[in-house]
């Protein structure tokens, strides 16, 4: 079997069958698995539908806004008449950098195109076309396969041109004429996805190419740009470009929808499980730095989500329906074994509630209730978190406030408890303090939309306070006493020297009464973000109602396999963790080498030290002086397994033939580079 | 360049008035004691060192041996300074950096010449401004004594410096240069990565001693299989270990695959075992499941195997197609056409659950070429296919880019499990292939002997040709050396030859070759030629190769000495 290539599995015939599959069936080590995973897919439903939502509401909004376009200037391109054409049509598409979202947009454009028009949709991407002859072979292939039950003509096809004319070669448009002759599509829009990686001369000739064929095909281009419209012209010879007609499409960049989705999953405020700060940054950074996909943010909240229901047996607190009765007593074990049940029944026992703490940790009914009682309470004081920070974000951008922090960087940092005392919040309150009533009335408009049960200050009173001042005030700006504008610069002169001072303007009586209200209000929100933005990590129960774990988290999605073979091979103990290898008495972060470890490792070791170029006969009487046995005949068994080893270094790529020398292999990597 | 500067010192120093000696007898006697000394209390600190050096490393003393026998392998950079030859030496004469060489020589020339000066005048007037510049030109030339001093060390032995120190002169003395890395004969240690890099890439840092394996030591493949038998890994009980370990994940796998996320597990050794087991696992999970459940019906799970030689992504996709699709339709030919009609029907007609590809090696040569990512990223895009792989390769993730990542929706899992790649590599090929000794494939020379015996006389006459041919042009690069000295293949020959001569050279050029055939009446037509030519190729008893003007040229790959007996029972069976 295994050195068939390829073939479907038959389960090998034995007897240990029955056996097995009674390990599956009973004995789950983790009880609960089904109903936790139960939940997961509920709360996880929840959060897929609202990314859906989200993803339709500014994705696709923001697509079809765009697509339409495109759509509408396929539509128009074939309107014109064929033979008038001077140049192609060409659609140029700046989807922005984050190429791995530009195959699923044109996929989708593509969808849109052939709904709406009758036009054929060809996508070209770089790694199928290196030159002109395999360009046109991929495109007329996928044109003609475009019409499935073509596979006859096939036939005919080869037979047929002997009859009128010489043979087509297979990169020879000319198949694409007849094709479109038998089909008739009013236009052949070619699409291609990463024109970047392109070569430009392929892409001026098709251009040129394309363009002599436009009076017998209705060709129209389009372009997927990553970077910009005038980088992609510079690429092009004059010539090709007198060809194009061009007009440009702008998509909407993969960060704002990033932030957009942020906002509706893990900063809302009505959450069952949050992701936590940390793993939220990781995913944040992994998208500016690494992906740009939305795909990949979905996954990665996902997978977020799905270790927590998988891996924490008290996660099952997160279910509505729950009874004593139908939980194993190991969830309550491991609800006690929780860090932040010990801090719990230490405050208890801190404020004398001995009766309580026992409760807590001898009966489970008990404990039930309080569980139950503190999630969902715990899970009001997130979302009262997540509000706060949106709060704040509102805030800022209604004082405009120069620097820009989005939602996300804000949220991160109240869920980490970084927020209270942090110079962000404090110069917001410093502008509170100083804004004038125009400002005033556009936060209160700003605000005006927020759910009121995490925001308890009444706007409604000071928006009616505020709209009776600037009447009486005939409609003019009120200031308050910090406003800089009512500060004045005075100099003078004493005994020769200058003196510069400040001075407040008298106020004015209404504008007294203004000061007073700001205050009031600034004090309001003051005590409002001061109980707010609590450290969500002394909460009790934290663990259930956050999952902020990096470790499965970032080797599922970030792995460093060379890290992994090297240490591997380099220091076998980590991973064998047996005891003839185990570092006694090496110095400490480096490997030693040990005659017991595999062969492998040895080898490796051994080349690990070498140069760049390395004697395979010398590396043998290394590793027959480490590895072999004292007796002659072991010779053959050390053999062998140098062979082994130095085929498995081949296999990894460590090291390849080397011409240079008789007997001598190149070095391939250097470990930890 | 050396010798003239010597010329310049010995004027220098023939100028020097007595008084100077006079004045400076320990310097002399001490620089003296070095230059006699040295080396031989270095070599023997060498020893010592050599034979004290870390016992962890095999490597110190394997190469301190070699070193001692004459024929330092450099590529083992630890031994390089504990030889005592000739090359250190070498290094010593021109150690010393020519600044501060040149610096030091003007320093003492100048307060030569100020003595001179003062003698034939004799005059005190301009004593106390000379002083200041004559203690400081002294004290550069004690400074560097001293340093000697401290290298040279031992007492006793200037009671035997011999009293002509005049002879002392020539040229600088010897360990005065570069002292500190003379003295370390071990190369620096726990260097940061980049550094190491740097290092064992340093400009003749890769001298490598000319040893060779010969051809016995190797063993053929069935000395392999027969001695890889009665072997047993000390860790086997550790690997079992490792294996229960990641079994027990395959539940989470399941959940994560169910979850329409693939999986990919990397880290080093052969990751079957745990793809076989997953499968079986995955298998009777399936099995009771809805559609199988009290059923005769079995799932299909589709099992490829990357690495065996000549996997195609047809072969994959014509596989998945054979579990998805019903027998009953014709499936496109093409490749392209193909997953675009899987993808379609797969779409169209959602299976009941999801189809299962694993993967074995993903990464393998024969799956890293342009289409085969695209394509398998395309696959396993498909909602409806679970993806479970493994890689074998340090480097694996580069062979996708950020589109294709996204399109493969990978977990990665780290499998190590230290088995050995039993099906993934054939070794002893690999490594005959590694060490250019692809040759043995035929079972050496015994088995080209049997194969041309089978066959006609002509090909055993274009045989012989080939060989002798080739036999000609190893002796016309090699020949200046010693016939024990000419082990290379043919195929690196080049490089042990002394006149640097061109890669093209290798092997005999096909014209050459026909024409002599012709002329021997081998054969008559080109295409006759080409049919011998072609058993030959069948039993890969010749390779061929384009070289950079494009002409082809051919070779036989074997070693001389073996070329050597094949020609002289070619010749002896044919006349």
């Amino acid at each position: 079997m295994e050195h068939q290539r390829s073939y479907i599995y038959t389960p090998p015939e034995s007897d240990e069958r029955p056996a097995k599959r009674q390990k599956t069936d009973k004995g789950h080590p983790h009880s609960l698995r089904r109903e936790r995973l139960q939940t997961f897919r509920e709360i996880w439903a929840e959060q897929e539908t609202r990314i859906q939502a989200c993803l339709k509401t500014t994705l696709e909004e923001a697509d079809e806004a765009t697509q339409e376009n495109i759509v509408r200037f396929v539509a128009a391109a074939a309107e014109r008449d064929q033979e008038l054409r001077a140049s192609i049509p060409t659609g140029l598409i700046v989807a922005g950098p984050s190429i791995a979202s530009h195959g699923p947009y044109f996929e989708r454009l593509g969808r849109q195109v052939k709904e709406s028009t009758n036009s054929a949709y060809l996508v070209l991407t770089s790694g199928e076309s290196p030159n002109l002859k395999t360009l046109l072979k991929n495109l007329i292939k996928k044109a003609t396969s475009l019409a499935d039950d073509d596979d006859d003509d096939d036939l005919g096809r080869t037979t047929g041109p002997s009859r009128n004319g010489p043979r087509l070669l297979d990169f020879d448009l000319g198949h694409l004429q007849k094709w479109q002759r038998s089909i008739n599509y009013r236009t052949i829009v070619v699409a291609i996805q990463d024109s970047e990686a392109f070569d430009s001369h392929v892409l001026s000739e098709l251009i040129d190419l394309l363009h002599a064929w436009l009076d017998r095909l209705p060709f129209v281009l389009l372009f997927g740009i990553a970077t910009s419209a005038e980088s992609f012209e510079d690429r092009l010879s004059s010539n090709a470009l007198r060809y194009l007609e061009g007009e440009k499409f702008d998509v909407t960049q993969s960060d704002e929808i990033i932030e957009e989705l942020f906002s509706t999953t893990i900063a809302s405020t009505d959450v069952a499980l949050r992701v936590g700060p940390n793993i939220s940054r990781r995913i944040l950074d992994r998208q500016k730095d690494h992906v740009q996909n939305v795909q990949d943010f979905f996954d990665g909240l996902k997978y977020a989500y799905m270790s927590h229901f998988y891996a924490n047996l008290t996660s099952i607190f997160l279910r509505d329906d729950l009874a004593v009765k139908n939980l194993p007593p190991d969830v309550f074990e491991a609800v006690r074994n929780l860090p932040s049940f010990r801090r719990w029944v230490g405050g208890m026992l801190e404020d004398g509630r001995a009766q309580d703490a026992r409760n807590a940790l001898q009966s489970d009914k008990y404990l039930f209730d309080q569980v139950t009682q503190n999630v969902t309470s715990g899970q009001a004081i997130l979302n009262a978190i997540s509000g706060a920070a949106l709060v704040l974000t509102r805030l800022r951008q209604s004082l405009q406030i120069s620097q820009k922090v989005p939602l996300s960087s804000i949220w991160i940092k109240a869920a980490s408890g970084e927020m209270l005392n942090s110079p962000m919040l404090r110069e917001m309150m410093l502008s509170v303090k100083r804004m004038s009533s125009d400002k005033f009335l556009q936060l209160l408009g700003s605000l005006q939309d927020l759910e009121q049960t995490y925001f308890p200050i009444d706007l409604d009173s000071y928006q009616s306070k505020l709209d009776v001042m600037i009447s009486e005030n005939d409609g003019a700006v009120l200031k308050t006493q910090h406003d800089v504008r009512n500060d004045t610069l005075r100099t003078t002169v004493v005994a020769q020297k200058v003196l510069l001072s400040k001075h407040k303007a008298a106020l004015s009586e209404q504008d007294k009464a203004y000061s007073e209200l700001v205050a009031q209000f600034q004090d309001e929100l003051d005590q409002y973000f001061n109980t707010t933005f609590i450290d969500p990590k002394e909460l009790f129960l934290i663990e259930i109602l956050m999952y902020d774990l990096k470790s499965p988290h970032t080797e599922v999605f970030q792995p460093k396999p060379r890290f992994a073979v090297e240490r591997a091979l380099a220091a076998p103990h980590d991973y064998l963790g047996c005891e003839c290898c185990s570092g006694e008495g090496t110095r400490d972060g480096e490997a030693a080498l040990f005659s017991t470890q595999p062969a492998t490792a040895i080898l490796y070791q051994l080349y690990v030290e070498s140069g760049s170029v390395i004697n395979a006969a010398d590396l043998w009487s290394a590793f027959n002086a480490m590895a072999g046995g004292e007796e002659e005949d072991d010779e053959s068994k050390t053999m062998a397994l140098f062979q082994r080893a130095l085929a498995e270094l081949r296999y990894l790529g460590l090291v390849k033939p080397s011409r240079k020398k008789t007997d001598h292999v190149a070095k391939m990597m250097w470990k930890g580079l | 360049m050396v010798s003239a500067k010597r010329k310049r010192d010995d004027e220098a120093e023939n100028a020097t008035p007595r008084k100077l000696r006079a004045r400076e007898p320990d310097k002399d006697n001490v620089e003296e004691v070095l230059e006699i000394e040295t080396p031989s209390r270095r070599a023997r600190a060498r020893q010592i060192e050599a034979e004290e050096g870390t016992p962890k490393s095999i490597l110190k003393k394997t190469s301190a041996f070699d070193g001692i026998n004459g024929t330092t392998p450099k590529s083992k950079r630890k031994l390089l300074f504990t030889t005592p030859s000739k090359t250190t030496n070498h290094e010593t004469s021109n150690g010393t950096p020519t600044l501060v060489r040149s610096a030091n020589r003007s320093a003492r020339r100048k307060s030569n010449r100020k003595l001179i000066e003062r003698t034939i005048n004799g005059a005190d007037s301009d004593d106390e401004a000379l002083d200041e510049e004559e203690e400081l030109a002294e004290q550069i030339l004690s400074d560097e004594d001293e340093e000697e001093d401290a290298v040279a060390g031992a007492e006793q032995e200037i009671a035997l410096v011999p009293d002509t120190p005049s002879k002392r002169g020539r040229g600088r003395p010897r360990g005065s240069g570069r002292p500190r890395k003379q003295r370390s004969p071990t190369p620096p240690q726990d260097l940061p990565a980049h550094e190491e890099y740097f290092w064992q890439n340093r400009p003749a840092g890769n001298k490598t001693s000319n040893n060779t394996l010969s051809a016995q030591t190797l063993l053929n493949h069935d000395e392999y299989f027969e001695t890889m038998q009665s072997y047993q890994d000390r860790h086997g009980s550790e690997m079992e270990f490792l294996l229960e370990l990641h079994s027990r994940a395959y539940d989470q796998w399941l959940f994560e695959l169910e979850e329409g996320f693939n999986i990919c597990l990397y880290g080093y050794g052969s990751k079957r075992p745990i793809t076989e087991a997953f499968t079986a696992h995955l298998y009777e999970d399936l099995l009771c499941r809805v559609p199988y459940k009290g059923t005769k019906k079995t799932p299909k799970i589709v099992i490829i195997n990357g690495y065996s030689p000549g996997s195609t992504v047809k072969e994959i996709l014509t596989t998945v197609a054979s579990a998805v699709v019903p027998g009953n339709f014709k499936l496109p030919n093409q490749p392209a056409s193909l997953l675009a009609y899987l993808l379609q029907y797969l779409s169209d007609h959602p299976p009941s659950h999801a189809i299962h590809v694993v993967i074995n090696s993903i990464d393998s040569t024969y799956l890293r070429k342009s289409p085969a990512p695209n394509m398998l990223a395309a696959l396993a895009a498909q909602s409806s296919i679970n993806l479970i792989c493994t890689a074998d390769t340090p480097n694996f993730p580069l062979l996708w880019d950020v589109g294709l990542k996204a399109q493969y929706k990978f977990l990665f899992h780290d499998a190590t499990t230290f088995a050995p790649y039993d099906a993934e590599i054939d070794v002893v090929e690999t490594v005959n292939e590694l060490l250019g000794r692809s040759g043995r494939r035929v079972g050496g020379r015994d088995g080209v002997g049997f194969v041309l015996r089978s066959l006609p006389e002509n090909a055993r006459s274009l045989f012989r040709i080939l060989v002798s041919e080739q036999l000609a042009m190893m002796y016309e690069d090699g020949g200046q050396f010693d016939q024990d000295d000419v082990t290379a293949t043919p195929r690196n020959k080049k490089i042990t030859a002394t006149k640097p001569t061109s890669e093209s050279t290798q092997g005999v050029e096909y014209r050459v070759l026909y024409h002599k055939a012709v002329e021997e009446f081998v054969c008559s037509s080109e295409v006759g030629f080409r049919t011998l030519l072609k058993e030959f190729h069948d039993h890969q008893m010749i390779e061929s190769r384009k070289d950079t003007m494009g002409t082809e040229r051919l070779w036989v790959p074997f070693r001389q000495e073996e070329l050597e007996s094949l020609v002289e029972e070619l010749s002896g069976e044919l006349f």
